[in-house]
């Protein structure tokens, strides 16, 4: 499969944090022809190994993703929303979801009307609270087929844009995933000393849990993580921002030095243009735990900037992507036994 | 002709060529007399055979709501004002199309994890929003969508829940599908049909329409704005789609001619076509221009209740598009 | 009986760290109802029940022992104690409450007058009387750091309902004590860890999920409620059923116990609601994340005014989750 058409169909599956049992049935699939063996543990993250003899590595990225549940159901038919993850208010009026109850079912993200607000109201967002989910149907039907509980996902588009990039939702951080499938291929002409696996953790978004168990049953020598980082967009900061068109790799103490210094050799050798971060603290990514995993796992953290993030639009760069699976692949081959003399110096 | 068609036709004011083709098109099978008047509205007439009849047009307007390139940034950004009332609220994190080729964009915003509590609260307006295409800087946005592009939100017609459908322009599409219905009537007096222009940016085109047309009676299909979930109190719903076409005492452009009014409640009652009267003094449409334009004349209004009638995604049921078309026939019939 | 037990575990003196008491009353309640009994090094109390089946899965069902309290920091010259939260415990619960420390000692909690135009006053704010009249006096009786929790009071409201401080999590604590006591020959080994220190941070399960390495976790513990006025979510309602987990801030419940829960419900012929909290946690989020990963899923009692002095819940609601329990140790 082409890494484009992984993107695709990745993005299009439902997967909130805690729930992602069908990204990892696709995510094993896919994986399991590139891999020596592939398994999905209890909290859904897959586990792909790639044996070799040599030091133990993980390259980790989530495929959870941030979304809506219903809290309530009005006595109209309405649906209340709750989140799970960080979701922008801002995106929902008039947003198309699809809600999957007893049977999958469209519906509108309907708001307090203009008319019915005040001035001030007026000047202000939509809080989540106030916005609902019209089903089209009447009330007695929405609560035979609705619970509770029920997941809410938001219209998925696979927008091709002009110069190689794209508009997807879940973009965060199924694009990752799609570069450890990227490298994987690439790996089957490579050769490595390294025992790699690939993870494809679960519940990031609400706190890096899937990759806290993970890395404890992995056990790995090092780790990257791979997770989305903001591009260039109007408004925001630019120091927080990074250009659209290369990789990031960042830096600070939840970092290890070294072994960024190995990721950062690894683009020069081979031509890879890679972009600077420096995180004072916690990254917020899976890199965080994984780093605290057992007695510690050296980690370093690779990011790919991406407009718009968590909205219905996130917007990539394909070539940008493709260079992270490049780079992977070229990383896990240039991994060695060595690295370990030098990890302290 | 069908809904379908005529929702994902491109038509923002000023730009109906779409439209306007598509109904031309359908309306010449339907009546001899077709024109394009100088306002760019498309007139269809059926001449009377009888004199004592009083002449009748219906109106519904073709364009909609929608966007217009204003400017590119040197990062390849599109700046872009509404067209038409849209909340900007409803804007951020959309698909849009843009001009004939409709090229695609999205609309975006400062991801949340890099907004301060102010930016939260704050309502982006159309200075702080931008289309992206994915253009590298000026010169290449400039190029594919040169200033005053025009752009529509990019929603496809859906069906969906119990006989709702959920698309881009139902206001005022569905107004244009049931005056090709009406089309179909044979009435014995002078009847017009006017697929008008520039409805939403101050009900321009009907103007030119009610000055050449200047009937005696003009009733006008129109979407109207419904709010009837969320727990919405009773008295703010204005409308309740399900519950059939909806009657207009009163709006903000024109006062309902009382006889009609009360007419078109006693034509529903009596062919059984679901109905109900519009419970607020909201909006404003073409009434406006036909009751205050030359002789003037005898208006009401006929409207489909939509929801979110502001955003790129009505939502109105089907039975109420039919219901509008049912009592529009109906009416002219009963004359 | 279940109000039995529920009204001796609820009399136990236990906030976070000092819940020896409630787990000395526990053991005396399980004597000669189980295979063996232990304490942790955080005084977790895990008890095993061992299972019939010979591929027996271990399930480790956890109630927290401790609960909200108030802990001296300073002591006036007048005799009056300041104090400083032990777990969330708002000023405006606390103030017009009568407390206890660990030897019975009571004190009643007062604000000072100046806080009226507060919307919020700050614990701060707050001051413990316990009736000394110099410094010297109420040292002879209290030392900074000592705990003081609402004093117990239990209350019978209408038919079914009953109010209590402490309900959270005693009332888990009773039906985890039924479960042992009732469970006969069920499939699996049960156990049942009597966990500290939850109300600051999921503390003794986590370390006690590490020990006992389980297949399955299982918390009981009390949720929000959403059936009073202008009160919504989460949609929750007293006498309704126990409710089953969906999430909350600290655990997203592992789909596969979850639909045992619901399974369990069913063949118990039990109403279960389904729960959904923005806030909150319980020992089920340490559970899950223990070593490689452990399902989890929590099964919740209905709960009014929560961390209040009258925490209210619904005995129905009690006794059909402990209908679910005896089902789900069989079927899990």
């Amino acid at each position: 499969m082409h890494t484009e058409d992984f993107l695709r169909e990745i993005t299009a599956i439902r997967g909130l944090s805690g729930d992602e049992g069908l990204v990892a049935d696709f995510v094993k699939a896919q994986f399991e022809p590139l891999c020596d063996e592939v398994r999905v543990d209890s909290m859904f993250n897959v586990i792909a190994r790639k044996k070799g003899p040599g030091p133990r590595v993980m390259f980790a990225a989530h495929m959870d993703e941030i979304g809506l549940m219903v809290v309530n159901i009005e006595e109209d038919g309405s649906l209340r929303m709750g989140q799970v993850g960080g979701v922008d208010p801002r995106i929902l009026p008039g947003q198309r979801v699809t809600v999957f109850g007893k049977k999958k079912l469209m519906g509108v993200i309907g708001a307090k009307a203009p008319h019915l607000l005040s001035d001030e109201e007026r000047k202000k967002n939509y809080l989540r609270e106030d916005l609902y989910v019209d089903l089209g149907m009447d009330a007695e039907k929405v609560k035979s087929l609705v619970s509770i509980g029920d997941q809410i996902q938001l219209e998925h588009r696979y927008t091709a844009l002009q110069n190689g990039r794209v508009s997807v939702k879940t973009a965060d951080d199924r694009a990752c995933v799609a570069i450890l499938y990227d490298a994987l291929k690439r790996l089957q002409h490579i050769h490595h000393e390294a025992d790699l696996y690939f993870v494809a953790t679960a519940q990031e978004e609400v706190g890096s849990r899937g990759a806290l168990t993970s890395a404890y049953s992995v056990e790995p020598d090092y780790a990257v993580a791979l997770d989305v980082c903001h591009a260039d967009t109007p408004g925001a900061p630019s120091t927080r921002t990074h250009k659209q068109d290369s990789l990031v790799a960042s830096m600070g103490p939840y970092i290890h030095p070294v072994l960024r210094q190995k990721l950062v050799d690894t683009a020069k050798d081979n031509n890879i243009t890679l972009q600077t971060a420096v995180v004072p603290r916690y990254t917020s990514t899976d890199a965080d735990d994984i780093g605290i995993s057992r007695a510690g796992v050296p980690t370093a953290l690779l990011e790919l900037p991406l407009k718009y993030m968590h909205t219905t639009v996130e917007q990539l760069d394909l070539n940008t992507l493709k260079e992270g699976g490049r780079l992977l692949a070229q990383f896990a081959a240039a991994v060695s036994s060595s690295w370990e003399d030098e990890l302290w110096t | 002709m069908d809904l379908k068609t005529l929702c994902e036709a491109f038509g923002p004011s000023g730009a109906e060529h779409e439209v306007r083709a598509l109904i031309k098109e359908a309306a010449i099978k339907l009546c001899d007399d077709v024109s394009i008047d100088r306002s760019g509205n498309v007139v269809a007439r059926k001449k009377g055979t009888d004199a004592r009849k009083p002449s009748v047009t219906f109106a519904a307007h073709m364009d909609e709501i929608g966007f217009i390139v204003t400017g590119h940034t040197e990062d390849g950004m599109l700046r872009f004002r509404p067209i038409g009332g849209v909340d900007p609220r409803v804007v951020v994190s959309k698909w849009v199309a843009l001009g004939k080729d409709r090229t695609k964009g999205v609309i975006g915003a400062m991801a949340i994890h890099l907004q301060t509590p102010a930016d939260r609260e704050r309502v982006l307006d159309y200075d702080n929003l931008f289309i992206d295409i994915g253009a590298k800087d000026s010169k290449e946005a400039e190029k594919l969508c040169p200033l005053g592009t025009y752009a529509v939100f990019d929603t496809p017609y859906t069906e969906f829940g119990d006989g709702f459908v959920a698309a881009r322009a139902l206001d005022d599409r569905v107004g244009c599908l049931n005056l090709l219905e009406v089309l179909k009537s044979d009435y014995a007096g002078d009847l017009c049909c006017v697929f008008v222009t520039q409805e939403e940016v101050g009900l321009r085109g009907s103007q030119g329409a009610a000055f050449h047309i200047q009937p005696d009676i003009a009733i006008i299909l129109e979407g109207t704005a419904g709010n009837d979930l969320g727990e919405t109190p009773s008295r703010f719903q204005v409308v309740r789609p399900g519950e059939g076409v909806a009657i207009s005492f009163m709006d903000h452009a024109s006062i309902a001619d009382r006889e009609l009014f009360v007419k078109m409640q006693d034509v529903a009652r009596e062919q059984g076509i679901p109905h109900q009267i519009k419970r607020a003094i909201t909006g404003g449409n073409d009434a406006g221009s036909f009751q205050q334009t030359g002789k003037g004349a005898r208006t009401c209004v006929l409207s489909v209740p939509c929801r979110y009638i502001h955003s790129g995604n009505n939502v109105a049921k089907l039975s109420d598009i039919q219901a509008q078309g049912e009592l529009a026939r109906a009416f002219l019939n009963s004359l | 009986m279940l109000r039995d037990t529920l009204q001796i575990l609820l009399a136990a003196y236990g906030p976070s760290g000092h819940e020896s008491a409630v787990a000395d009353a526990v053991r005396e309640l399980l004597e000669g109802h189980v295979d063996s009994m232990k304490t942790d090094a955080l005084g977790n109390l895990i008890v095993e029940k061992f299972g019939t089946d010979e591929n027996a899965k271990t399930i480790m069902i956890s109630a927290h022992m401790d609960h909200i309290g108030l802990v001296v920091t300073d002591i006036e010259k007048e005799g009056f104690l300041r104090v400083n939260a032990v777990g969330g415990i708002s000023p405006l619960f606390v103030r017009g409450r009568k407390v206890v420390f660990k030897d019975g000692l009571p004190g009643v909690c007062a604000l000072e007058p100046n806080t009226k135009n507060k919307s919020t006053p700050d614990l701060s704010d707050l001051f413990v009387d316990i009736g000394a009249e110099s410094r010297e006096e109420a040292e002879k009786l209290v030392s900074i750091g000592d705990m003081a929790v609402y004093a117990p009071d239990f209350t019978a409201l209408g038919k079914h309902k009953v109010a209590s401080p402490a309900m959270d999590d005693r009332c888990a604590c009773a039906l985890l004590c039924e479960l042992l006591m009732y469970a006969e020959g069920q499939k699996h080994n049960i156990v049942g860890v009597f966990s500290t220190q939850e109300e600051v941070g999921l503390r003794g399960a986590k370390v006690a999920a590490y020990t006992v390495e389980p297949d399955i976790g299982l918390a009981l513990d009390v949720t929000a409620w959403g059936d009073t006025p202008e009160t919504k979510l989460p949609a929750v309602k007293l006498g309704q059923g126990p409710a089953v987990k969906i999430m909350d801030r600290s655990m997203i419940a592992s789909p596969a116990v979850r639909e045992k829960l619901f399974e369990a419900a069913d063949l118990a012929g039990v109403a279960v609601q389904r729960e959904v909290l923005a806030f909150g946690g319980t020992d089920g989020g340490a559970i899950q994340l223990s070593r490689g990963g452990v399902p989890t899923g929590t099964l919740s009692i209905p709960c009014r005014y929560v961390h209040s002095a009258n925490e209210v819940i619904d005995m129905r609601d009690m006794e059909g989750a402990l209908k679910v329990l005896l089902q789900f140790v069989d079927l899990a």
